[in-house]
């Protein structure tokens, strides 16, 4: 009885992984699939997305610890790398981890402090820390140009990670959000990822139950800076210009967050659900009411917000789940 | 050289400016203190308390100060429907989404100001905005003394009704302590509503006499609502006085930094100070020790 119980549950594990792997080798063939570059454009920026929400998610998800300033790491990312190229001709690849390296340095400087503020002071903290990040990169305009920005000289080449077309950026952007996924899949199931749950939940409980919290705040803080510096490199890479205002603004941090939310916050693939969702959504009202209706679309966005917050405050992922489950039942308790 | 005279003019814009300050925050300071949800969407009422009476200056000729009779009953209807519609039925539900929600709130308003209204800067010149009196050896500009002057009435009113009014003592009661003011029988869900009814219609005074000193557009809420946010913590989350005197405070610090720091880093000047508060002193110059911790339950 005990060892069919056990198959069974090996069996559903591993059901799952070739389900993961299967979804992950669908979402490969989609660039192969659209045509025409407004739907590759979109296809980057949901991966883009995804990859930045899900960073976003390992701390403000798992964690629970509701950052509105991860745009500052963001920012970073994008102005490490792409001033390591401009000035000296450092390959972006280097940049890249460069970024993230002072992304993750910076976090955790400015959030061992602050994590002992708890809930919204802790949010209030965050806004404040990406508000001086960007007013400090506006003012010193010597190093980063100010409010101008900088462009950033097209020379294609994979050393320069700069590529002709929309095709190269799909698969990279795919392969960053999937490094993102399973590095939250690992998590979720390690004793780091149940030390995080649990200081979510109560965070005095799991102090009690002698769960070093803030050192594991500071460890998801840092993962999600990281990560979050390498989108905003690719981003950079991507578009060929940034500007302190967009890179730095709140609204971006907020973008990652909603994301995270619609599809399922604290879940590996909530991000990638809430970005399938969200980013067309962003790109087609972009595309379509463009200029002539100026804040519609983030009108729009607000409304998600609250619809979503007061009828699915769990997500869409559990309508997934639900369909999951008809699909493998659970396995119920026996006697 | 910078001379005395010149100190006490500027220490006299920054003292009147804090007095808006203070009604700002004096209403975010409520809503925290009662319901224990920090109102992102503050600023967004402010701006639209604005807008309102800009629109009554423009189409009917309603003078701004006049506006204020017309806009304080239906910005306290505005709040007690937000509070009712939006944030009483998650109250229940974890603190993330209570921020979520006005946050998604503060969106929605922004954003549609600015698809209806468009980003332009609009003020209002009323025949009295250039007036400036001088008061022994300083000038004074007639809207900012009538804003300081209102802001504080406004705060004495608030002040006897809470200490003075059955109303006023209930409200007390919950943001003291919730069970203990259950138990004395105070219909909580009630008080609540009109928690935030009334922190709401300070942003409704709020606006009208800001009108003829600033200029309104869409994003005019952050600006302040970031300043009441330090304020508000500066203050003590949930304290009236502290939030009053935490106005002024501001008012002078924005002031002096505007004059002897180059203007592009005035702002930096209150975030610092803002992260420094919250790291060192996170109740607040006049709070209840652990008040940053309630947030959290």
């Amino acid at each position: 009885m005990i060892s069919d119980l056990t198959q069974r549950i090996s069996h559903l594990k591993y059901l799952k992984f070739y389900l993961i792997s299967t979804l992950f080798g669908l979402l490969a063939l989609l660039p192969l699939l659209i045509r025409g570059p407004f739907y590759s454009h979109i296809l980057v920026m949901i991966f883009l997305h995804a990859a930045a929400a899900a960073s976003w998610n390992l701390i403000g998800g798992y964690a629970g610890q509701l950052s509105l300033g991860h745009a500052a790491f963001y920012g970073i990312g994008a102005y490490t790398s792409t001033l390591l190229f401009v000035q000296w001709g450092i390959s972006p690849w280097l940049g890249m981890l460069a970024g993230g390296g002072v992304a993750a340095l910076v976090a955790g400087l400015v959030s061992f402090p602050c994590f002992k503020l708890r809930g919204p002071f802790f949010t209030l903290a965050t806004i404040a820390f990406g508000e001086v990040v960007r007013i400090l990169a506006i003012y010193f305009r010597e190093l980063t140009r100010g409010a101008i920005g900088i462009t950033i000289p097209f020379r294609p080449g994979i050393e320069n990670l700069m590529f002709h077309g929309k095709m190269a950026y799909c698969y990279f952007a795919l392969v960053t959000m999937m490094t993102v996924f399973f590095v939250s899949f690992l998590i979720e199931r390690s004793r780091f990822g149940y030390y995080l749950v649990a200081l979510r939940g109560d965070e005095d409980a799991a102090q009690a139950l002698g769960v070093n919290t803030t050192m594991c705040k500071l460890m998801a803080m840092m993962l999600s800076a990281f990560f979050t510096a390498i989108c905003g490199t690719f981003a950079a890479q991507y578009v060929l210009f940034i500007e302190p205002i967009s890179e730095f603004s709140i609204d971006r941090s907020i973008l990652f967050a909603l994301i995270s939310i619609i599809g399922g916050i604290g879940t590996a693939a909530g991000p990638i659900i809430g970005s399938f969702i969200l980013t067309p959504l962003q790109e087609f009202l972009r595309a379509w009411l463009g200029g002539q209706y100026q804040g519609l679309h983030i009108f729009i966005y607000g409304c998600i917000l609250i619809a979503v917050v007061m009828l699915l405050p769990e997500g869409v992922i559990i309508w997934m789940r639900a369909i999951g489950r008809r699909i493998v039942p659970p396995i119920r308790s026996r006697g | 050289m910078v001379d005395l005279m010149t100190i006490g003019q500027i220490a006299l814009n920054g003292l009147l400016l804090g007095g808006i300050y203070a009604l700002i925050s004096i209403g975010l300071t409520i809503i925290f203190g009662v319901i224990r949800v920090i109102n992102f969407a503050h600023g967004e009422f402010l701006m639209l308390s604005m807008y309102a009476s800009f629109w009554l200056f423009q189409i009917l000729g309603i003078d701004p100060y006049l506006s204020i009779l017309i806009i304080i009953p239906i910005f306290f209807i505005a709040g007690w429907l937000t509070q009712r519609a939006f944030i009483q039925p998650i109250l229940k539900g974890p603190a993330l989404m209570q921020i979520f929600i006005t946050v998604g709130i503060s969106l929605a308003m922004m954003n549609g100001a600015l698809f209806l209204w468009k980003a332009d800067y609009r003020s209002v010149t009323p025949s009295y905005a250039a007036i400036t009196f001088k008061m022994g050896n300083f000038l004074i500009g007639l809207p900012r003394l009538v804003a300081f002057l209102s802001s504080i009435v406004i705060v004495l009113i608030l002040y006897l009704f809470l200490k003075k009014t059955h109303l006023g003592r209930a409200i007390r009661a919950v943001a003291q302590d919730r069970e203990a003011a259950l138990l004395m029988g105070i219909n909580m869900r009630r008080i609540y509503l009109i928690a935030f009814g009334i922190g709401t219609a300070c942003v409704g005074v709020a606006g009208p006499l800001l009108l003829p000193i600033y200029p309104v557009f869409p994003t005019v809420g952050t600006y302040f609502v970031l300043i009441a946010f330090v304020v508000v913590v500066l203050g003590g989350m949930g304290n009236m006085t502290g939030a009053f005197i935490g106005g002024l405070i501001i008012g002078l610090i924005e002031a002096f930094s505007g004059f002897f720091i180059t203007p592009q880093l005035q702002s930096l000047v209150y975030f610092v100070i803002f992260i420094l508060l919250l790291l060192l002193k996170p109740s607040g110059l006049m709070g209840v020790v652990g008040a940053e911790e309630i947030g959290m339950k």
